[in-house]
């Protein structure tokens, strides 16, 4: 961390030379002496032998002295800048300033007595910074809801922008350095700072994922990037956060009740018992029930509250006391009749149809039907476009009206996952078209490269634990062509195994390979399988059920505009909807659809990431690491120029002292 | 006689004063001053026992009735001094209150007065004067004589002194030792720039030769205050090398050196019972001959 101050005023400088006016001066009065014949030279060269020491020394000190003043007066006119860690330090500031900004839920944390959040407390100062030293410089943002680099006008307006709000989303830092990658990239940014403003949580920051060699080594190819991580780390001590899960309505008798499973967490570094009083809010209908903790966790499965028996559909949410996290206070939760999960394969190939029919078809959970039908290619009219949740293609790339019942089925918000033909068409779908048949040696199987265990089909489990996605092994994969598509996992080589291709609602994926033993080890591996395809049923049934619970900034929520808050605790803008806690209600009141979005749980139980992982994952790239609190109200920056100006008046009060005629001279001459 | 270094008034004033020795003086003639032996004055000086030989008319007849036993009755001997102006005519002696180049009175102007007054006045009450004056050595020497044109002579010389040269007081000062005779008064008048080690040899072989020793030190006041405000070459009146220095940063030191000489030559003179009279410049000379003369008064 250099400490080399900053200068609001830095041409001042150019007047650092005048300090040398007092050694000038006194050279001058040296050079302009007048000459006296004098007789008492032995008085003199006595004195002269004895002028060393303590006079010399004092002399120097009122020429260091009035140096000093006037190098205080230079300084405070430049208007220095306590800032030692700044970017904008030597030569200015830099061409580009890249703000990646975690807006996690985990970074709503706040202080209490301020009600500032790290997210605000980050932005606040970082808006300070660059309002101060960095007006010159290009500012692009890249936050974590919309992972895109957008260019901003003035750093005045950050803490204004939506794209700065919280959100209860979670973050992909390594996605959005990517973003920044690209932008310095594809604009040629020259002299670059990254501020980097996180919680450091660990599912954020995804150590344990492939990306960031890659990143690490595109950024080392960049000249002039240098990163500062302003991070938040500091786990708020106290904090307790509440989950809801299998929220369903229970018929029994002529009675019914709202089933679901209760879970608690804080943080504490004690296990004593606390009580923790619970709202709950079905319909609008309040409840209250106070729990006792006596450890960091708390789970009550199958917690049941009675309703309405002639309630079929509804909303609600669970709620904490105010505490330091808001974010992880409150839970939604929607319910209704539970929709068929129907998986229709299209494939001629019936070895292949058979293994996607049973991974598709076969019930991940008890309470709700699980349907999956074969079609050939010649019987593709036949689908059942509004009844079905999730469409596997194998087969080749439609024509142009199939492929735009495709393109309105995803639309819809269903899921579409295509697999790769025998022989495959010039077409293309979602930007991408399938190339040629590889096949490797069967004693040397191409092993995954990496893959995004983040988000989409092959996250972690909601325990955190990854899927054996690294074991899977293919013997034969079918090339991917096209650009406008996000890799999920990728071979050996970079091929593309997983590939999402972008689209504004539903998910519409290409997998490289079959799941025969000839082409993939995916259907002795099944689990990777199985749980890929039933998150890609369970993200296309949402869109067909009537009630639907999604994580904040989930690409299956699709287009919020049309929806209303279903309570009086939703309140977002418009572009903000899909990244925010809330409910959301559209349609008629027989045809009505309900959507409940909640923080990611990682949210709530992710650890903090070392330093020693942070050097791992950041590398030899040059990056400083600003470890702030959100109770610190000190500015990454200060102007000290009050202290240059104190500096000059002691250096001139000094002098003025060491100038004083002694005493005893004084007194002689008032005498005399 | 019409000299530009005397001043009239100061003549008459101290004209009322004796000029007095402070141990008896070997003279020549009769005159106010004692003398060691016995004499023929007025003023009783002891009885002493009769021995055979003595001449009998001073026997104390009246003595010798109350007694019965003979004493010759002595009395003092009046005569005579020689006073030595030893005037130091060294290059420092230049120096005045406007600087050497241009002084308004220097000190040997100021050295001029006293010598001359004091001249003037031993002159007068028939005391023989002499004149020494010392550069790096003696550039004039007219031994103590008491007529009157043997003082024109003084005053001739006196007005004629130049300040030159580095001074050679010390060595002057031993051969004055030698050259004057016995029992003279040995007037200095010099800014002593010596070092006080020299001149306490010199003044113990003036004492030792038993001549009444006084010394008129002159010092300019800036050369006591060093109060200059901007660096300055110093140039030496008497050797002519040179020092650039800068008052603010020696001044202390210089004062403190000047303070240590002052006392170190307090010691010097206290020891060899010298008649010590520092003499600022600013000072009426009248005041400062006033003072001495009074101060020997019997």
């Amino acid at each position: 961390m250099s400490w080399i101050p900053t200068f609001l005023q830095s041409s001042m400088l150019f007047a650092l030379p005048l300090i040398a006016l007092p050694i000038l001066i006194h050279l001058i009065n040296q050079h302009r002496h007048r000459t006296m014949h004098w007789g008492a030279m032995m008085f003199l060269l006595q004195a002269k032998r004895m002028t060393k020491g303590m006079a010399k020394l004092k002399h120097f000190l009122i020429l260091l002295m009035r140096m000093l003043a006037i190098a205080g007066l230079i300084f405070a006119i430049a208007r220095p800048l306590a800032s030692g860690w700044l970017a904008l330090t030597a030569g200015g500031a830099p061409d580009t300033t890249v703000i990646i900004l975690d807006r996690s839920a985990s970074m709503e944390s706040q202080d209490l007595q301020t009600g500032e959040s790290k997210r605000s407390t980050a932005v606040r100062k970082l808006t300070e910074l660059l309002t101060s030293v960095g007006r010159t410089t290009k500012l692009v943002l890249v936050e974590n809801t919309r992972n895109k680099a957008e260019e901003i006008l003035s750093p005045d307006v950050l803490p204004d922008l939506p794209q700065t709000e919280g959100s209860a989303t979670s973050s992909d830092l390594p996605s959005m350095m990517q973003t920044a990658l690209d932008y310095i990239n594809a604009n040629e940014t020259g002299r670059t700072d990254v501020w980097v403003c996180s919680d450091l949580r660990e599912n954020d920051w995804d150590a344990s994922g492939g990306r960031w060699e890659g990143l690490r080594s595109g950024f080392s190819e960049k000249d002039g990037v240098r990163f500062y991580l302003l991070t938040y780390p500091e786990v708020a001590t106290g904090n307790v956060s509440v989950t809801v899960a299998n929220v369903h309505r229970r018929q029994i008798g002529n009675e019914a009740e709202l089933v679901m499973d209760l879970k608690l967490r804080r943080e504490s570094k004690s296990n004593d018992p606390v009580n923790i009083p619970l709202q709950f809010v079905i319909n609008g209908a309040r409840s209250e029930l106070t729990v006792e903790m006596t450890d960091k966790e708390y789970e009550r499965l199958g917690h049941t509250i009675p309703i309405d028996a002639q309630v079929r559909t509804g909303h609600g949410r669970v709620e904490l006391s105010n505490d330091t996290n808001p974010q992880d206070n409150v839970y939604h939760f929607v319910f209704a009749e539970p929709p068929v999960h129907k998986t229709v394969v299209v494939s001629d190939d019936k070895d292949a149809s058979r293994l996607l029919q049973l991974a598709a078809g076969t019930p991940a959970v008890s309470t709700i039907d699980f349907k999956a039908d074969v079609l050939p290619t010649s019987r593709i009219d036949e689908i059942p476009w509004n009844e079905t949740a999730m469409l596997l293609w194998h087969a080749p790339i439609p024509d142009e009206l199939t492929a735009t019942q495709l393109q309105n089925f995803v639309q819809d918000g269903r899921t579409v996952i295509f697999f790769p033909p025998a022989t495959a068409n010039s077409n293309s779908i979602f930007g991408a078209s399938w190339g040629t048949w590889e096949q490797s040696d069967s004693k040397n199987p191409i092993t995954i490269a990496s893959w995004n265990n983040q988000s989409d089909l092959l996250s972690n489990t909601q325990s955190g634990g990854a899927l054996p996605v690294g074991e899977l092994q293919t013997f034969k994969y079918c090339s991917l062509e096209g650009e406008d598509f996000s890799r999920l996992a990728q071979l050996d080589g970079g091929v593309p195994l997983l590939a999402r291709a972008t689209t504004n609602s539903g998910g519409a994926y290409f997998f490289s390979t079959l799941p025969q033993a000839s082409h993939s080890t995916l259907s002795s591996n099944a689990i990777v399988f199985y749980i890929m395809l039933q998150r890609g049923l369970a993200a296309g049934a949402g869109s067909l059920g009537k009630a639907r619970q999604l994580e904040a900034g989930s690409a299956a929520i699709g287009d919020l505009s049309n929806w209303q808050p279903a309570d009086e605790a939703t309140d977002v803008i418009l572009s903000n909807r899909p990244y925010q806690q809330g409910t959301w209600r559209t349609g008629a009141a027989d045809e009505e659809r309900l959507l409940a979005l909640n923080r990611p749980i990682d949210e709530d139980t992710a650890g903090v990431i070392s330093d020693e992982k942070l050097k791992q994952l950041l590398g030899a790239l040059d990056y400083t690491k600003i470890s702030d609190d959100v109770s610190d109200s000190s500015s990454l920056v200060n102007e000290i120029w009050r202290m240059f100006l104190i500096i000059m008046i002691m250096a001139l009060i000094i002098e003025a002292v060491l100038c004083l005629p002694e005493r005893r001279l004084v007194a002689e001459k008032e005498a005399a | 006689m019409q000299r530009d270094f005397l001043d009239p008034k100061v003549l008459s004033r101290l004209a009322a004063l004796p000029l007095d020795a402070r141990i008896p003086m070997l003279g020549s003639v009769s005159g106010r001053h004692r003398s060691p032996i016995r004499g023929s004055s007025l003023e009783f000086a002891e009885y002493r026992k009769y021995s055979p030989g003595d001449d009998t008319r001073r026997l104390d007849w009246r003595a010798w009735g109350r007694s019965d036993k003979f004493f010759i009755k002595e009395f003092e001997a009046d005569t005579n001094l020689r006073m030595a102006l030893i005037v130091d005519t060294s290059g420092s002696m230049g120096y005045g209150p406007g600087g050497a180049q241009n002084p308004e009175v220097s000190k040997l102007d100021y050295a001029r007065s006293l010598a001359g007054t004091l001249a003037y006045l031993a002159s007068r009450q028939g005391d023989a004067v002499g004149l020494y004056c010392a550069g790096e050595k003696f550039t004039k020497e007219i031994p103590p004589k008491r007529s009157a044109a043997h003082l024109k002579f003084v005053m001739d010389e006196l007005s004629n002194a130049k300040a030159a040269g580095e001074t050679g007081l010390a060595k002057s000062l031993h051969e004055a030792a030698e050259k004057v005779s016995q029992r003279a008064l040995v007037i200095i008048i010099s800014d002593l720039f010596l070092q006080p080690e020299d001149l306490k040899s010199c003044f113990q072989h003036l004492r030792y030769r038993k001549h009444d020793v006084a010394v008129f030190h002159l010092l300019e006041q800036s050369e006591i205050d060093f109060d200059f405000d901007r660096p300055i070459r110093f140039v030496d009146l008497e050797g002519g090398t040179s020092l650039l220095a800068d008052p603010s940063l020696v001044a202390k030191q210089y004062r403190k050196a000047v303070e240590m000489y002052t006392e170190e030559l307090r010691v010097v003179v206290r020891d060899a019972a010298v008649d010590y009279h520092r003499v600022s410049m600013e000072e009426n000379y009248g005041e400062v001959l006033a003072r001495f003369m009074l101060g020997r008064a019997r």
